[in-house]
């Protein structure tokens, strides 16, 4: 089996350099200081893992993985940056989708491990690309939505949206949220991350785990860069819309994630592609596993 | 009670001392009264009977009583008594002045003809006049506004210093990007420690097989199989590592790894100097080592966006808080990085004439529109998005040039640029009310 390609840039060649050495033995890896020249060589080869920078002269690096998404829908894409603003950050989740979030300086042990998941990933990716089964699986039931969301603009705008196409469940606290996840699986979130006065953010990380094809949409008004690294990290949220967000836009993105659903729903393979990091906040991964636990018992009386 | 004092004088310093007229006093004196030059400007003249006000009687009130044929014949000698207002206008001296004149303005006749009369728990002190009155509450009230706005100004002003010290804090954008700036060449000499560790390992195995091996041929009791085997393990390991080439890349790895430690080692030093923050320490600077930090801790901003032309003349030292003139400097900057679409340049200018300091920033940004001029010193005022500028930068920098003895001036034409002129006395007064900065960014370098 030929060596997974990796595409690493950033403006400053010493980190490419430095990148280089550290992957060279186990990729095929290509660099470069130029986005365009990333651009053309997403477009020439066949590229498994992007890693980028986010600040650059010409183009930030969410742009970037925007435009690599659009050419390289299976290469996995990674930002690798030391500057981490809240813009940056949310580009990088709406525009980039990206696979993880690294902050420089990286631990190399990690960065390469991180790296090399998403080179298997990419190597699944292309693999069901190239066998396109279109086989439509027919939709038994309806897809639900699940809103934690004390806002009612939210649950609106969901409900006007989705309304006729989707079974839609309204949360009040974060107990009924979990209950609603336990009960049966959920399509796309819609959540803050706050819900009275539980942070829920221990829930949203966990859902992946219950089932990795849900969608989540963050909307909320908090806007604290290092928890929506860690949202993208561990929970792979795939929207973050800042409050106060127009009824346009969360329709927009809702129609979206829930196409995404279908897609995973009937591509299951590429599911891993949202694979999540562990959790690191020690509060929280106990919360996570409470969760877990309660969910498994919850199911079993469902069951039963 | 400085206050009590206050409006106690203000109501006492309306007060003229005129001799009480008692009422069995026959018209005809009091008359003649009227016409003492030291009564000229009087009104109305005060009947006071056992020490208490009981009327007053005007020169109006005369020419009313004299329009009648034989008037003066006919009552000259009755008591002023008889033709007396008993209910005169009387102000309690033990009151504030805007009482009085509230109660003066609500009771007075118009046409105004009579005068007030001031009285202490009720006995007689003297007459006060109306206009007085009113020109003195006018003047306390514009002392009142002018307290007010000193008030206001100080507060605003307190408030500046306060954010200011936030300001450091709001750099939060700035930090972020000095962040940046960091934890790049953090992030390359990091990962080539951890490679060269790495390598080193591997190296110091290879070597040991390769003393093994040579130890080995030396030893004449050794088995060949033996040594066949080690030669075999040192081969394969030279296929897993070509050492040498490594090395060779390890070598530029270190030198890049320098280089990055020194680039480090100079934003720290800068982000020393920049916010030696210990205000109230002034020392003898050129004003050019201030735009040369300014510039090299603003660098993020201006890096991939601003040409910068300097233009630097001979300066003598002035003496001021450096950090704060770092401040002034990168406020500017900033700004004109901010005023820029695309590229742009930002034109530094220095020069030292008439004993003064002149420093000229140009840039070729969008330009500030006519009606904002007035405004871009204001505290607060700003054009940027919310979270973004917190319109305080200008209003700092006007604050520390003032507090140095110096003038800032602005020109600007929309579409064109903007130029800050900025002129410092050499002699600098040093106010020791600078307010002082927390070396907040000391701490984070
Ligand atoms: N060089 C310039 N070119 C164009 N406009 C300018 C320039 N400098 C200042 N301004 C205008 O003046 C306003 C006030 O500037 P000031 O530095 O006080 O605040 P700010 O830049 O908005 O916010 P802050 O500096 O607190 O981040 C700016 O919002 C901008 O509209
Ligand atoms: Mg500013």
């Amino acid at each position: 089996m030929s060596k997974p390609t990796l595409l690493l840039i950033d403006d400053e060649e010493r980190i490419v350099r430095s990148l280089r050495m550290l992957f060279f033995s186990g990729y095929n890896v290509h660099t470069t200081t130029d986005p365009q020249e990333a651009i053309r060589i997403l477009r020439e080869e066949r590229v498994h893992v992007i890693v980028s920078d986010q600040r650059m002269p010409v183009m930030q690096g969410s742009e970037l993985l925007g435009i690599a998404r659009d050419i390289s829908p299976a290469t996995m894409r990674i930002l690798l940056t030391g500057y981490s603003d809240l813009d940056a950050s949310i580009a990088s989740v709406n525009e980039g989708e990206v696979f993880r979030y690294l902050l420089k300086p990286w631990d190399a042990m990690e960065v390469k491990k991180v790296v090399a998941e998403a080179a298997a990933i990419a190597e699944a990716s292309f693999d069901v690309q190239s066998h396109t089964n279109t086989q439509s699986v027919v939709e038994r039931k309806k897809p639900r939505v699940l809103i934690m969301d004390q806002d009612e603009t939210t649950a609106k705008t969901v409900h006007d949206t989705l309304g006729d196409r989707c079974e839609i469940v309204w949360a009040s606290d974060a107990q009924h949220a979990m209950e609603e996840l336990a009960k049966q699986d959920v399509s796309v979130v819609v959540s803050d991350l706050v819900l009275g006065e539980t942070n829920v953010g221990y829930i949203l990380k966990t859902i992946k785990q219950i089932n990795p094809q849900t969608q989540c949409i963050v909307v909320t008004s908090f806007n604290d860069t290092s928890r929506l690294i860690e949202l993208i990290n561990q929970a792979q949220i795939t929207r973050f819309l800042p409050k106060p967000v127009s009824k346009g836009v969360l329709a927009r993105n809702l129609e979206s994630m829930l196409e995404r659903f279908h897609i995973l729903h009937r591509q299951p393979a590429l599911q891993n592609r949202q694979t999540v990091a562990p959790i690191s906040d020690p509060k929280e991964k106990i919360q996570a596993g409470n969760f877990i636990g309660l969910l498994g018992r919850l199911r079993a009386r469902i069951g039963a | 009670m400085r206050q009590a004092d206050h409006r106690d004088k203000d109501i006492f310093s309306l007060i003229n001392p005129i001799d009480a007229i008692s009422p069995e006093c026959p018209l005809e004196e009091v008359y003649e009264l009227f016409f003492k030059p030291q009564y000229s400007k009087l009104l109305s003249l005060p009947i006071v009977e056992n020490g208490r006000p009981i009327g007053v009687i005007s020169r109006y009130r005369f020419m009313e009583i004299f329009l009648k044929r034989y008037a003066r014949e006919l009552y000259g000698k009755h008591p002023i008594r008889e033709f007396i207002n008993g209910a005169p206008l009387l102000v309690e001296l033990d009151q504030p002045l805007s009482m009085a004149a509230q109660h003066v303005t609500a009771n007075m006749q118009f046409p105004l003809t009579e005068d007030f009369i001031v009285t202490r728990r009720g006995r007689y002190l003297g007459v006060g006049f109306v206009m007085d009155l009113l020109k003195a509450m006018e003047t306390q009230m514009r002392a009142n506004t002018e307290a007010l706005e000193q008030a206001n100004q100080q507060l605003k002003s307190s408030q500046i210093a306060l954010v200011q010290s936030e300001k450091m804090a709001s750099l939060g954008q700035m930090v972020a990007g000095i962040a940046h700036e960091i934890n790049t060449p953090l992030g390359y000499v990091q990962n080539n420690v951890t490679m060269g560790q790495e390598l080193f390992q591997q190296i110091r195995v290879m070597i040991a097989e390769y003393e093994a091996l040579v130890d080995n041929l030396l030893d004449e009791q050794a088995s060949e199989v033996v040594i066949a085997a080690q030669m075999q393990q040192i081969a394969g390991m030279r296929a897993d590592v070509n050492a040498q080439e490594m090395l060779g890349e390890m070598h530029g790895l270190m030198d890049d790894s320098m280089y990055g430690i020194s680039q480090i080692s100079e934003l720290v030093l800068n982000l020393k100097n920049f916010s030696r923050m210990d205000a109230a320490a002034t020392e003898a600077v050129s004003l050019n080592d201030c735009i040369e930090s300014a510039l090299n801790i603003g660098r993020n901003i201006l890096k991939h966006k601003v040409e910068v032309i300097k233009e630097l003349g001979e300066l003598p030292p002035i003496t001021c808080a450096p950090s704060q003139f770092n401040q002034v400097f990168l406020n500017l900057f900033t700004n004109a990085a901010h005023a820029m679409q695309e590229q742009g340049t930002l034109h530094i200018e220095s020069w030292a004439a008439d004993d003064a300091v002149h420093i000229r920033v140009t840039d070729n940004g969008k330009g500030i529109p006519p009606e904002n001029l007035g405004r871009i010193f204001d505290p607060f005022f700003t054009t940027k998005p919310v979270g973004e500028g917190t319109g305080l930068g200008l209003a700092i920098t006007h604050q520390i040039i003032q507090k140095h003895g110096g003038q800032i001036r602005v020109d600007s034409r929309i579409g064109e640029g903007t130029c800050f002129l900025i002129t410092l006395p050499c002699a600098s007064p040093v106010s020791s009310t600078a307010p002082r900065q927390p070396a907040m960014l000391e701490a984070a370098a």
